[in-house]
């Protein structure tokens, strides 16, 4: 696997149940985060972007699908495997009760193929279950390593104060999760805090569920995250309704970064707050981006902010992401017909304009004839993926050739 | 161009357990007819606050501390309760920024469509007789015996007319809905099945052979009555269906009959209408004029009592001496309006309440004012024995939430000396009875011709229907028996908007009503409210806090800082020239598709409105800042006749100071792009 690709979904899909039919929220959707950089998801309400993001997080268990994060499994659903072996299984009781000639051979073969998605399907289930505890025991190797030597050679005065450093460390390794590298930032900062907690305590609740003790430390971390949101120490003490709503956003951002997290979701994370306080928000994101070096997956509706802030940019309509490009190339040429209505709709501070502006409406049943060829993700020029079919991807080349 | 609502000088505060929290602080705006007006600012600038006044559904601790919200003369804030819900939705209708809260869970989306319809139309039907009957007894009254008889005679041919005009009015919405559907069904002639067609023809049928009325003679005739034979064999041509429409089309262009001359040659078949009609506009004349001479003398006569009342007002006040006042200047004002009257003079009729107010207010503020000082003084009184201690409290003194009893006593003066000039110019002019009688007439007519608007519940689902095809909802029947939870976040908001636009409004109020829904929504609601606005002449108010979203739609904008407007001018000199740098901040914070580099944000939050600042209220927030920024507030500026910004940077004498270097470039890129296209 590629070493700078720090999280990595493959064929993910998220279905809710309702009643007797399923809603498929997510549906078959890829796409890669490099380290390092911003990925813009951007769609209408309901086009299950955030369902994404939560369940890269793990707050949805998903149905199929895996997520990589730092090339190991964090989350798989069994779903489409289980479905397959289905297939398998039925084809092979046919072949079974055909009689068939040389039916021997081709049965070898599908008891094979059984027994490979049996392993796939066990392997996925126990990665679901036990990748933090794997990732727990790994950190508890690490610490061992560290201080084994140590132990060893260390004065006997020392000892007994080290030994009990040893044991802390074992304790907070034992309970880490490789899911605390992931944080989200979430849309709503009035109904995504704590109205009965003071917010040292919110900020704080992720270090003691960590299972750090230090309370010297404790307030020493969160008055650094304070700061670094632009905060000052004196707010600790207060409670969330004291706040206006970009201060409340900024304890939101503190909250994810105590925990020292590698990938940061944030899910429409300006989209509740005034215009005025928008900015601070997304200026205070990027920094924070920069000196923490942190990997952004931005969610959001407005395109323009998206485009502002994002290196790469996949647009997602119904469960489906129909475009996946650099964000100038995505603004700049436009494929699907979907991301171009999308762009007709922004509106923009300038009368003369906005007056001449003409809004590109989608309808799916009319803009595609996906009757006979069944449209998937394409790559029409370096790192410009599109959903379409055959006869699309040809046309798709066709213009991007002409744009060139 | 007409003003339709003009907002002078408004303040409006809020009490709260902190002390009084300023919300708007004196702003003055017209709205003209036909435009829209877009109130731009952040959350707690006060724009919600003053639509809010305009609806008369402001939050119980508000007060309404001094100004006017004309609406057609009339001043809202001195409204009743009751006035306000004849106002309501009639004639200023509002959507609101959240769809799933403003439309009611458990009743289908028809009902709460329909709602309004049934309701205003039973109650102007309603209105409708109480004002008529209410005139005609007043003239009655003030006529001499040999006329009553005349009065007796209208009465009478009113009553038949009206019942005439409704049988006609039934026949005549029945014949209209048989014309729609003979449209629709030509429209789609050959793709229907037969099956189909045969459905809708049963429903023209039905409704067709309903529509037969004496006034409406084409619907008796020969050809029609073949043509629905027809339609019930169940295989109509097309040309039959082309020429029924024809018939319906051109019978509903002519105009109605008058029903008043018919009922009255009916009756009386041996008299002629016109000449009872010019005899009883005489007796209407004669009667009028007793009775404004009677009501000129008895206003003479008071204007002694007022000039009294003027006099002992300007004194210190004593409870029971004014009380007394305002008890017999209510009663005089009561007796002197003239109940023959049409042109209402709402100087008369706000009268009342607004020195019962402003005596209320006085005495209740007399005492408050004390007690209020008195905790102003406790709590200073702490915090500098705190400071004298050393210590540095954290917590600052509200000032005391006092009521300005100064000002209520010049209201009520005001108000007193306004009456008495009402009077002496009334007294100057002469009264045109005979312009006035011909007026009255056509006013008694119009009144009896309303109380036959008849709304059934069929109709208003039909009328509801359109509405909804006209918000741009796909199937509007299926839409019509559902509930709000069942529809999406876009088709919610146009559900709002429909049930705005039910009881065709004049003035309709936006309150951020795309701040919930994404992108592609937006700019479909924004057409729409557009497309509405055009077809319908509707002025409409938009609040919002995105700069970007009203360049679409506004005519002129108002931006609105802590309470205060600070610019306003068209969409083109507020995009093209901003010149306020609270302006240039909200224009330069929004990212757009060339946007590179640093924000430019704004720092900081907005000032708490329970301690004002003396200044500029954005002073502590702009880069741009001068000296006097932090002590006097700066007046509105003229740049051009349209273009108005309250900072100092326009001060002859303020430095030079150009707007930043993101909106300059932006602005000249704009206007290279329009360049290039043209």
């Amino acid at each position: 696997m590629n070493s700078d690709i720090l999280l990595e979904v493959k064929n993910l899909c998220q279905y809710f149940k309702s009643g007797t039919s399923e809603l498929k929220a997510v549906d078959d959707v890829s796409f890669s985060v490099r380290k390092g950089e911003v990925f813009g998801l951007v769609g209408e309400s309901g086009c299950g972007k955030t369902t994404t993001g939560r369940s890269i997080i793990r707050l949805y268990n998903i149905t199929s699908g895996n997520i990589y994060f730092k090339g190991t499994r964090i989350a798989a659903g069994t779903r489409a495997l289980e479905e397959e072996y289905k297939r398998v299984k039925k084809e092979r009781d046919k072949l079974s009760a055909s009689k068939a000639e040389n039916a021997e051979e081709a049965l070898k073969e599908a008891d094979a193929a059984l027994a490979k998605l049996r392993e796939e399907i066990a392997s996925a289930k126990s990665d679901d279950k036990h990748c933090n505890r794997q990732y727990a025991e790994e950190e508890m190797r690490r610490v061992r390593e560290r201080y084994e030597p140590l132990l060893a050679s260390c004065l006997e005065t020392e000892r007994e104060k080290l030994e009990k450093e040893y044991k802390e460390a074992l304790r907070i390794a034992s309970k880490d999760r490789i899911t605390n590298k992931i944080q989200m930032i979430f849309q709503d900062p009035i109904a995504s805090l704590n109205p009965r907690m003071t917010v040292r305590d919110i900020i704080a609740e992720g270090l003691i569920i960590k299972g750090i003790r230090d309370k010297k430390y404790i307030d020493e971390q969160v008055y650094r995250m304070l700061d670094l949101v632009g905060l000052s120490p004196e707010h600790s003490g207060r409670y969330p309704h004291e706040f206006s709503g970009g201060q409340r956003q900024r304890i939101g951002i503190a909250r994810a970064i105590i925990m020292q997290p590698e990938l940061i979701i944030a899910d429409e994370p300006i989209s509740a707050l005034d215009v005025s306080i928008q900015a601070q928000i997304i200026n205070l994101i990027n920094d924070l981006r920069r000196e923490l070096d942190l990997t952004v997956l931005f969610i959001a509706h407005d395109l323009s902010v998206v485009k502002y802030f994002s290196d790469r940019i996949a647009v997602m309509y119904y469960g489906k992401i129909v475009e996946l490009a650099d964000s100038d190339e995505l603004f700049r040429h436009p494929l699907h017909p979907y991301t171009r209505s999308l762009l007709s709709a922004i509106p923009l501070p300038d009368p003369v304009y906005e007056k001449k502006r003409k809004r590109i409406s989608y309808n799916p049943l009319l803009a595609h004839d996906y009757s006979t060829d069944k449209p998937r993700l394409q790559e029409v020029c370096e790192g410009h993926f599109v959903l379409c079919n055959e006869a699309e991807f040809a046309e798709h080349l066709k213009t991007v050739k002409e744009k060139a | 161009m007409k003003k339709k609502l003009e907002v002078k000088d408004l303040r409006i505060s809020f009490r709260t357990a902190n002390g009084k929290v300023q919300a708007v602080r004196d702003i003055s705006f017209d709205l003209y007819e036909n435009e829209t007006l877009a109130i731009v600012g952040e959350s707690g600038s006060g724009k919600s606050v003053t639509t809010r006044a305009i609806l008369g559904i402001s939050a119980l601790n508000a007060v309404i501390e001094n100004g006017e919200i004309l609406y057609e003369g009339d001043d809202l804030l001195k409204y009743t309760e009751n006035e306000f819900q004849a106002l309501r939705g009639d004639k200023i209708a509002m959507i609101f920024q959240d769809p799933m809260s403003s439309l009611n869970p458990i009743v289908k989306v028809g009902k709460q469509l329909t709602e309004a319809m049934l309701l205003k139309s039973k109650s102007g039907k309603r209105e409708a007789k109480r004002e008529f009957y209410r005139l005609l007894r007043a003239l009655q009254k003030a006529s001499n015996a040999e006329t009553k008889e005349l009065f007796r005679t209208f009465i009478d041919t009113e009553k038949r007319a009206t019942r005439m005009e409704n049988l006609y009015k039934q026949a005549r919405e029945n014949a209209e809905e048989a014309n729609t559907r003979v449209e629709s069904l030509l429209v789609a002639f050959d793709k229907k099945e037969s099956a189909l067609v045969q459905r809708e023809c049963g429903g023209i049928l039905r409704y067709a052979s309903a529509s037969e009325n004496e006034f409406l003679p084409d619907f008796s005739s020969e050809e029609f009555r073949a043509l629905l034979r027809e339609l019930k064999d169940g295989k109509p041509g097309q040309q039959a269906l082309v020429r029924l429409g024809e018939i319906l089309s051109e019978q509903l262009s002519r105009p109605a009959p008058d029903f008043f001359t018919l009922a009255f040659t009916a009756r009386h078949p041996e008299k002629n209408s016109a000449e009872f009609e010019s005899s009883f506009s005489a007796a209407v004349a004669a009667a009028a004029e007793r009775s404004h001479a009677a009501h000129c003398e008895r206003q003479a006569r008071f204007a002694q009592t007022l000039r009294q009342a003027g006099t002992d007002l300007a004194s210190e006040w004593n409870r029971t001496q004014v009380r007394q006042i305002v008890r017999t200047l209510s009663v005089g004002v009561r007796e002197c309006i003239d109940p023959v009257c049409i042109d209402k003079d709402s100087t008369e009729y706000t009268f009342e309440g607004c020195v019962r107010s402003c005596y209320e207010r006085y005495f209740f503020a007399k005492k408050k004012n004390a007690a209020e000082l008195k905790k102003f003084e406790k709590r200073t009184a702490r915090r500098n024995k705190l400071l004298s201690k050393g210590k540095q409290p954290e917590w600052k003194v509200p000032p005391a939430a006092t009521i300005d009893t100064d000002l209520l006593k010049k209201r009520m003066t005001e108000a007193v000396s306004a009456l008495q000039l009402l009077y002496e110019k009334r007294a100057k002019e002469t009264f045109d009875a005979k312009g006035y009688a011909e007026r009255m007439v056509a006013h008694l007519k119009g009144k009896a011709s309303q109380t036959t608007a008849h709304l059934t519940k069929n109709a208003a689902k039909r009328r509801a229907i359109r509405l909804l095809n006209e918000v741009g909802i796909p199937e509007p029947e299926k839409r019509y028996a559902q509930y709000p939870f069942q529809l999406s976040g876009g088709q919610r908001q146009r559900i709002v908007i429909a049930i705005a636009l039910s009881a065709d409004p004049d003035v309709l109020i936006c309150d951020e009503p795309t701040t919930a829904l994404d992108v592609t929504i937006q700019a479909q609601i924004l057409e729409l409210i557009n497309k509405i606005k055009r077809e319908r002449n509707l002025s409409v108010i938009f609040i919002t806090h995105d700069l970007g979203v009203v360049a679409n739609i506004a005519d002129r904008i108002a931006v609105m800082y802590a309470g205060k407007i600070v610019e306003y001018g068209t969409s083109e000199e507020i995009f093209y020239s901003p010149a306020h740098p609270y302006t240039w901040a909200l224009l330069s914070s929004v990212p757009d598709l060339e946007s590179k580099g640093k924000l430019e944000a704004i720092p900081g939050t907005p000032p708490n409105m329970i301690y004002p600042p003396q200044g500029d209220a954005f002073a502590e927030r702009n880069r741009y800042a001068l000296e006097i920024d932090f002590k006097q507030q700066p007046p509105m500026f003229r740049i051009t006749d349209t273009h108005y910004a309250a900072t100092w940077l326009r001060h002859p004498l303020a430095p030079k100071v150009e707007m930043p270097q993101a909106i300059k470039d932006r602005i000249r890129r704009m206007k290279e792009e329009a360049e290039h296209e043209q």
